[in-house]
């Protein structure tokens, strides 16, 4: 995989908590600058206030919408339970990249900036997670 | 500028990681690494390919303590820090 270098995008973080989950959770960098074809890394924290263990799930959504497609996470913390010790925090790494195709494509030509959002819900047993469009 | 709230047009379609969930760090074991990375960050305008190096290191630490599986570094896109040829690419 070849870093594209002369197009350079921002990519910024969000980071929400559904209602019910009582995490602190938040990006540890507000935006990073990348280039198609190059492996980046990027943090996210997030601590469990309570005093009882809880277990979280995310998902994730990248807009623009169009860009999502170029949008690859080699290893995140995504669809799969994290449990928090009470008072625990803990360092969220996503390691990504943005695949080299968005630079040939014509309706890329004006994205400089993407932006990851990641949303905390609780897990429960039972409980069915509203997960838009992830089934 | 389009939100993605298009009620009636496709969803955001999420897919899992290629290499799946990075376990927790509960005792905090790579977090040094994390910092220089965080500080090369903040000192080098967020720009990530003045920064690679730490993530490699980053990453490295994970993979000596069991917090991701071992995969040789060129395939995780650190090749040419691996070489130690600048420019290559």
């Amino acid at each position: 995989m070849v870093p594209v270098k002369d197009r350079i995008i921002k990519v910024t973080f969000n980071a929400d908590v559904h209602a019910s989950l009582q995490w602190n959770f938040r990006p540890q960098q507000t935006e990073i600058y990348v280039v198609p074809g190059e492996t980046a890394l990027a943090f996210y924290k997030a601590k469990n206030p309570t005093d009882k263990p809880v277990i979280g799930i995310s998902t994730y959504n990248v807009v623009p919408f169009e860009a999502g497609q170029y949008f690859n996470k080699i290893q995140c913390f995504c669809f799969e339970e994290q449990r928090l010790n009470p008072q625990e925090e803990v360092d969220m790494p996503v390691f990504f990249y943005i695949d080299p195709e968005f630079a040939e494509d014509p309706r890329m030509v004006n994205v400089d900036l993407i932006t990851l959002s990641y949303t905390f819900f609780e897990a429960k047993e039972g409980q069915k997670l509203p997960l838009p469009g992830y089934n | 500028m389009s939100t993605a709230m298009n009620f009636g047009s496709k969803s955001f379609q999420p897919r899992p990681p290629d290499k799946g969930s990075f376990p927790l760090d509960h005792f905090g074991e790579c977090k040094s690494f994390k910092e220089k990375f965080m500080k090369c960050l903040r000192d080098n305008r967020f720009e990530n390919a003045l920064c690679r190096s730490e993530s490699k290191d980053y990453l490295e630490c994970r993979m000596e303590r069991q917090l991701m599986a071992q995969e040789p570094l060129e395939k995780l896109g650190f090749g040419d820090l691996m070489d130690g040829k600048p420019g290559r690419n």
